[in-house]
């Protein structure tokens, strides 16, 4: 060992004595490491096979529940009515105040019919889309409101101006509808008569319609201002009344 | 001994150094910044905790609310430490492995302040309000592609180095750690794009987010994990991988199972109703890829129990291994669909399985490796055994908290939701102790990692000891072991180098 040190092998690229001390001196941490070893052949233990098939059993009964691919048969129960859970009485829906309950009903008619046009704030386009803001039939009397909603309109509106044509709205329309729409756009986007367009007067507005002369055709302004310019025949509803929100029929309160 | 066996080991020595030399400046970027950004999870931790129990804490200054903490905690805890802890330990191992020099550090080095800008502002995007709220995904949608682009960056050089190794056998540790490198850019890409770019119905949506996340943890960080693991165990005791074919065994068997969960949170949801059964399967199922690993690599640590008591990156390696043990039994008894899973779906279970996921197993095995990989590439030995066994033993104390209570308080939290004749307050009731010591326990967790993070600081600077012998966490047996902060009496004294490998 010494006479090499002395005489380095001229042949190897490294000097065992330098590259040594370097090595403890620079590479300490490296040169103390092991190397790693791999191949051992240690059996499984009998205890891991044991826990792994439990474990399999578990998940094939978790799969198994799973049903078929789509089955929504277990979470969608077809014919389904609402029914009170065990031990519980029937309360039924919670009771709205009735301007509250038709209002909610209109909500959903005017997205589905009107929002289209006159647009979610009611205002129109002012070009083809008259405003339901403050018009004048729309806050006046409900007849002539129902006549232009069920039949549609052409030729000027209540500014004098004419608009595009409106087409009727009466088709398959429900006298709740109807009332819905009604009570909606005359106490939303900043009109507020504070009354409520009840079912049967929708009712006494759909005969009124049907027993035009000229039913069938829109109705023109000269129309509605000779024969409907008067309120709907029908009891008015105290706006405060409490009502069933499905059915709008009176509710007593919880 | 031969001089020929000297030089050839001393080359092998002086190779691996210059492996280490040539990484030193991104692997300790990568470490120190995610320690930063760990302890910074851990404070926004913390508030979200307290918030949970005593809701007008903070609550004057919107970007403190919860609704912003929390998303801004957890996404933290996962970009800003998690991946930058797996980059560092990736690259460090994939560089080895390959026994191929690192030519790209200063390219790694800017890709990784791209990523942390890349957090930075998504995370400041979180606390002003731009978060998306989707759960592991809430940074602003500007953020995905500028952290795909940073990751691509910085793990690609590993791939080259993987091509052009000169060696043709391909370790444990190789299989987990490309697998992982291509995965994660898998579920990343994909999830983005169905959310952000391609937006479907928001009930799959909500779906494909819940798979992202399992996947995030099951196909990268449990890979990351174990590839890890399994190089420090026999790397530490010198004892060979107990069993290869275990080894094998478990690794696909993770490939096959783990994309398939994830949906069982959805489950009740109008998705295809086999979506939430087969991930309440599949996250069953992983028992079988994750304790086979688990104890393969707890029997080849074990085979060697004097090694095992006094090394630091041991011992940090097994207690996450224990955490992946709890971690995939709690997978089973917390995703039976029949019983435990509608307590779980939406209690504080899921965030306590998560922790337990990021901090009880990854973290662990993670610092175990930090503790490993640093005095190489720094060339300097860890200052204090005192600061490894507090940072040891109150992140032990901090994550069984945090994980049990998060597990258990959310099944009581589950009852109390499930029983809808009560009113809700009672299930908020249930949860409250749970809450309060889930915000202690994460203090021990911020009170541990500040001692880690200062260290860690240190070794950066270069301010460990200049010594040959590791600093154990046991005093070796002679006359050198009174100290409590390992051999100081043999700085810079280039004794021999063969104290057992730490």
């Amino acid at each position: 060992m010494s006479k090499q040190n002395e005489n380095p092998d001229l042949d190897e690229s490294i000097n065992v004595s330098e590259a040594h001390s370097s090595v403890v001196r620079e590479a300490a941490a490296c040169a103390r490491e092991k190397r790693i070893v791999e191949n051992g052949i240690a059996p499984v233990s009998l205890w891991a096979v044991v826990a792994c098939g439990v474990v399999l059993l578990i998940a094939g009964g978790i799969l198994g529940a799973g049903g078929n691919l789509f089955a929504y048969g277990s979470t969608y129960r077809e014919g389904y009515v609402r029914t009170a859970p065990p031990g519980m009485a029937d309360t039924g829906p919670v009771p709205k105040e009735a301007l509250a309950a038709y209002m909610a009903k209109g909500a959903k008619i005017y997205s589905a019919k009107c929002n289209g046009c006159h647009g979610s704030d009611a205002k129109g386009n002012g070009s083809t889309f008259p405003t339901l803001v403050g018009s004048k039939w729309v806050l006046g009397e409900t007849e002539r409101f129902a006549m232009v909603i069920l039949n549609g309109l052409q030729g000027p509106a209540s500014t004098g101006n004419t608009y595009g044509v409106m087409p009727p709205q009466g088709i398959g329309m429900t006298p709740e509808d109807l009332a819905g729409i009604m009570t909606y756009v005359r106490n939303n986007f900043g009109n507020s008569v504070g009354d409520v367009v009840t079912t049967d007067m929708a009712k006494a507005a759909i005969e009124t319609s049907a027993a035009r002369k000229s039913a069938g055709n829109m109705v023109t302004a000269a129309e509605l201002e000779a024969g409907h310019v008067k309120a709907l025949a029908g009891e008015a509803l105290d706006p405060k009344a409490l009502l069933d929100p499905i059915t709008l029929a009176p509710a007593k309160a919880p | 001994m031969s001089s020929a066996n000297t030089t050839t080991s001393d080359q092998d020595a002086l190779l691996r150094a210059g492996i280490d030399r040539s990484l030193r400046h991104p692997v300790m970027f990568f470490l120190t910044s995610g320690a930063a950004w760990l302890a910074v999870s851990i404070v926004l931790g913390i508030l979200a905790s307290a918030k949970v129990h005593s809701p007008e804490f903070l609550a004057g200054c919107s970007w403190l609310t919860y609704g912003r903490v929390f998303p801004a905690h957890i996404n933290a805890l996962i970009y800003g430490w998690g991946f930058q802890a797996a980059f560092g330990v990736l690259i460090w191992m994939m560089a080895r492995l390959s026994r191929k020099e690192c030519t790209a550090a200063g390219m790694i080095l800017a890709a990784g302040h791209i990523w942390n800008l890349g957090v930075s502002l998504g995370l400041v995007g979180i606390l002003a309000g731009f978060g998306t709220g989707m759960p592991w995904m809430e940074f602003p949608a500007f953020a995905w592609p500028v952290l795909l682009f940073s990751y691509i960056a910085i793990l690609v050089w590993s791939f080259i180095q993987f091509r052009v190794r000169p060696a043709g056998h391909v370790y444990i540790s190789q299989w987990y750690f490309l697998a992982a490198m291509i995965w994660f850019p898998w579920i990343y890409i994909t999830a983005n794009t169905l959310l952000h770019c391609l937006p479907g119905h928001p009930v799959m949506a909500n779906g494909i987010n819940a798979w992202f996340k399992s996947g995030v943890i099951f196909l990268f960080f449990t890979p990351v994990a174990l590839g890890t693991a399994y190089y420090l165990a026999p790397k530490v005791t010198g004892q060979p991988v107990h069993s290869y074919s275990l080894a094998r065994v478990g690794f696909w068997s993770l490939a096959l199972i783990a994309p398939w969960a994830g949906m069982q949170k959805l489950l009740g949801a109008p998705i295809p109703y086999f979506l939430p059964y087969v991930g309440a399967a599949a996250t069953v199922l992983l028992f079988v890829p994750l304790i086979t690993a688990a104890l393969n690599i707890l029997r080849t640590s074990m085979s060697s129990p004097e090694t095992l008591a006094a090394s630091p990156s041991l011992r940090f390696m097994i207690a996450g291994i224990t955490g992946l043990v709890v971690l995939v039994v709690a997978g089973v008894v917390l995703n039976l669909p029949g019983s435990t899973l509608p307590l779980t779906q939406f209690s504080m279970s899921g965030y306590g399985f998560e922790i337990l996921a990021i901090y009880g197993f990854f973290s662990f095995v993670m610092f175990g490796a930090v503790y490993f990989i640093v005095p190489r590439v720094t060339r300097r030995e860890w200052l204090s055994r005192r600061l490894m066994k507090i940072h040891f033993l109150f992140s032990v104390y901090g994550i069984l908290t945090v994980a049990l209570i998060a597990l258990f308080g959310g099944l009581q939290q589950g009852i109390g939701q499930e029983d809808w004749q009560q009113p809700w307050q009672s299930a908020a009731t249930r949860a409250y102790p749970y809450a309060v010591a889930t915000t202690i326990a994460w203090c021990f967790i911020l009170f541990s990692n500040i001692f880690f993070f200062l260290h860690l600081a240190l070794m950066w600077l270069r301010l460990g000891r200049r010594s040959s012998h590791p600093t154990l966490l046991v005093a070796a047996h002679d006359h050198h072991s009174a100290s409590p902060h390992g051999e100081e009496g043999d700085i810079d004294n280039a004794g021999p180098g063969h104290m057992p490998a730490h």
